[in-house]
């Protein structure tokens, strides 16, 4: 039993589970970091309440007083002047550096203690993702905050008052910021319209990516085993075709792949975006009722033909990175079992930032952790749709550039590979092609 | 007599280990060579090198006389390489496999067509060769493989223990097969074994490795003579042990 179990346990604990298993670690821990310093500012963030106060009231102090003794930090401003029709929030939250706000409405004293009538408030949200994790972290709203202290005031103030009324003293329009311009809008609703394609999206290249890597990587061990790779590169074809026509089929494949999700997906996309213009009213409390697409126009969420073309382009770049790189990791292979743990650096280069694209906003993260990110090509696919919707045109085609540039790079690389020895005498497997050259 | 292959000096090590020494040898057209040693001794590496898929440290070799170091792509047009326990793409038949071979080596339909019937032709498999490969024995396999390293009629074909792991059989059929086509086509032959018998019957000359070094070369009787010994076996045994 003792030999037995030492046999099984030396089998499993080989070098490249280790490595794996190093790699995961120093993974989840740079993951964790990262996650932390988010988490920790959006709850900085979520203990303050932001107030446009255009009321200037002792009411309105009162709901100050009220959030402050609740424990939150209260951060006012007061405006007098304003277009009611056509406010210019956006100046006002740039200039504060807020994401979010409630704006007291001038009269709104008067309303509710005096006429008893509800009130509409609006609530503001600066809109720079189209995460909804990164969305909807931020928490309790500043206005659902003020509503419960209006409603908690009201209690004691009105003793008498129907509590439907006491319950519910206000309403809220919602309005949404985004590339500088405000429109009458719930920015929630907004994200799930644009999350269909902002978020399936990296998921289904995420992946094609892994799907892609694996296939060729496996390809490269098949061959390495059944030592049809060497029969092929002492063939007088040359290496350069020979390695083309391996990844072109690979690319085929995952075309094919690509063709059957985006049909499934954009199916399910115009099915769904036809429901939620019919059916979503963006801005609760207002007659005027915008569909999202008038929304996203207004705000120039909407990516242009050029923008599609790039976010294209940029798939199909990042496919083909994935497919050299993979094509180098075959190279190092030993037979068909190495593939697994070949194709981990290409699992945790995909994995790291799509997630992080799934829960925060990467292109506004630290400078230091945006530049890592960057460095990994994939990256900038996950963020695009992101950069072209929220103006970052120069990040995007950055990206473009820095992502073909890496794949010229990767192609010589292989290219260099292949036409050496190396495939021969280095390899990730548990004993090196070296080693076992040597023995014979 | 035309001189298929020329090494002149060959070394290859791997970090410290010197795999092979300072190698010199010659086969001529239609000749079969046979390299014997133990595990390690460096077989496997100067074929590779042969090959083109290794490159050598120091040294060179003319296949039909192009070098391996210089000029690597022609010498690949003149070779055919046959890797120890080599297998077949296992989702092809026999046939498609040897005509995807064919097309490796000819442009012309024509030329991989004949190239691809010779192949039928000396694999001997019959109607199995329209079946998928992952339906052959061991046997049927090899016999396919070395087909498709002969069957483009190469200068120089180079056979990595050919008959490794067959039944005696099949490891007849082989050796036939391999002194056929070097009688029929003019194709010089390199190949290495353990199996001092295969080299005895099938080889024209023959060396002895270890270390990476020659310790004896000429023909299976020279062999003998300059060891004193009945067997190659015999001989084999006292050029090592005496080394």
């Amino acid at each position: 039993m003792k030999n037995l179990l030492k046999k099984e346990l030396s089998e499993l604990f080989n070098p490249q589970m280790l490595m794996g298993l190093l790699v995961s670690f120093i993974l989840i821990v740079m993951l964790g970091f990262v996650m932390t310093s988010s988490v920790s500012e959006s709850l900085e963030a979520t203990g303050e309440v932001h107030i446009i106060d255009m009321d200037q009231t002792g009411f309105t102090q009162q709901i100050t007083d009220y959030l402050e003794e609740q424990g939150y930090t209260v951060k006012k401003i007061s405006e007098n002047s304003g277009n009611p029709e056509n406010p210019a929030y956006e100046t006002i939250l740039k200039e504060q550096n807020w994401k979010e706000a409630v704006v007291l409405p001038s009269g709104l004293m008067d309303q509710l203690l005096f006429e008893h009538t509800s009130c509409e408030l609006h609530a503001v949200r600066v809109l720079e993702t189209t995460s909804t994790v990164s969305v909807m972290e931020t928490g309790e709203s500043s206005a659902e905050l003020v509503r419960d202290a209006i409603s908690g005031l009201l209690m004691k103030n009105l003793i008498g008052e129907s509590m439907a009324y006491l319950e519910n003293p206000v309403s809220f329009a919602s309005y949404t910021i985004a590339n500088g311009k405000t429109v009458r809008a719930n920015s929630f609703s907004l994200v799930s319209s644009m999350a269909m394609f902002d978020q399936l999206m990296p998921l289904i290249l995420f992946m094609l990516i892994i799907l892609t890597s694996q296939t060729i990587i496996t390809a490269i061990g098949s061959e390495k085993t059944d030592k049809t790779l060497e029969t092929l590169l002492s063939s007088p074809m040359p290496r350069s075709v020979i390695l083309g026509a391996k990844m072109l089929s690979s690319l085929i494949v995952a075309v094919v792949y690509a063709a059957v999700y985006g049909i499934g997906f954009a199916t399910s996309l115009l099915f769904t975006v036809d429901k939620t213009a019919e059916n979503v009213n963006i801005g609760e409390a207002f007659s005027e009722i915008l569909s999202t697409k008038q929304a996203m126009q207004t705000l120039g969420l909407q990516i242009s033909g050029i923008g599609w073309v790039g976010v294209i382009l940029q798939l199909i770049l990042t496919i083909g990175i994935a497919l050299v790189v993979s094509t180098i990791l075959g190279g190092f292979v030993e037979d068909a079992k190495g593939s697994q743990t070949a194709s981990l650096p290409i699992v945790i280069l995909t994995m790291f930032p799509y997630i992080l694209s799934m829960v925060s906003d990467i292109r506004n993260m630290d400078l230091p952790v945006r530049i890592l990110l960057y460095l990994i090509p994939f990256t900038h696919t996950f963020t695009a749709t992101g950069c072209l919707r929220f103006g970052q045109t120069g990040i995007f085609f950055g990206g473009l550039l820095y992502q073909a540039v890496f794949l010229a790079g990767m192609i010589f690389f292989a290219l260099k590979l292949y036409q050496s020895d190396i495939l021969f005498v280095h390899s990730l497997g548990k004993k090196s092609a070296k080693s076992k050259l040597i023995k014979r | 007599m035309t001189t298929a292959l020329a090494v002149q000096h060959l070394a290859k090590s791997y970090g410290k280990k010197n795999a092979v020494r300072d190698v010199s040898f010659q086969i001529q057209e239609g000749e079969i060579f046979g390299l014997m040693g133990m595990n390690g001794a460096g077989k496997t590496t100067i074929l590779r090198m042969l090959a083109t898929l290794l490159k050598p440290d120091s040294g060179d070799a003319l296949i039909a006389g192009h070098s391996i170091v210089q000029h690597p792509e022609e010498v690949r047009a003149c070779i055919s390489y046959l890797p120890d326990e080599a297998g077949a793409y296992k989702t092809m038949t026999g046939k498609n496999y040897l005509a995807f071979i064919a097309g490796l080596y000819f442009k012309s339909e024509q030329e991989q067509k004949e190239c691809a019937a010779l192949g039928e032709q000396i694999c001997g498999l019959g109607d199995a060769l329209s079946q998928k490969i992952n339906t052959y024995s061991r046997g049927m396999t090899r016999k396919l493989v070395l087909a498709r390293t002969v069957m483009t009629k190469p200068k120089l074909a180079i056979l990595d223990e050919p008959t490794s792991g067959l039944d005696v059989l099949n490891s007849l059929d082989i050796r036939r097969t391999i002194r056929r086509c070097a009688e029929e086509y003019g194709t010089a032959f390199l190949l290495s074994s353990h199996h001092m018998q295969e080299v005895y019957t099938t080889a024209d000359r023959g060396a002895i490795m270890k270390d990476g070094e020659f310790l004896a070369e000429g023909t299976p009787q020279e062999l003998l003579e300059q060891y004193g010994a009945e067997t190659l076996e015999e001989a084999f045994e006292k050029a090592v042990k005496s080394a």
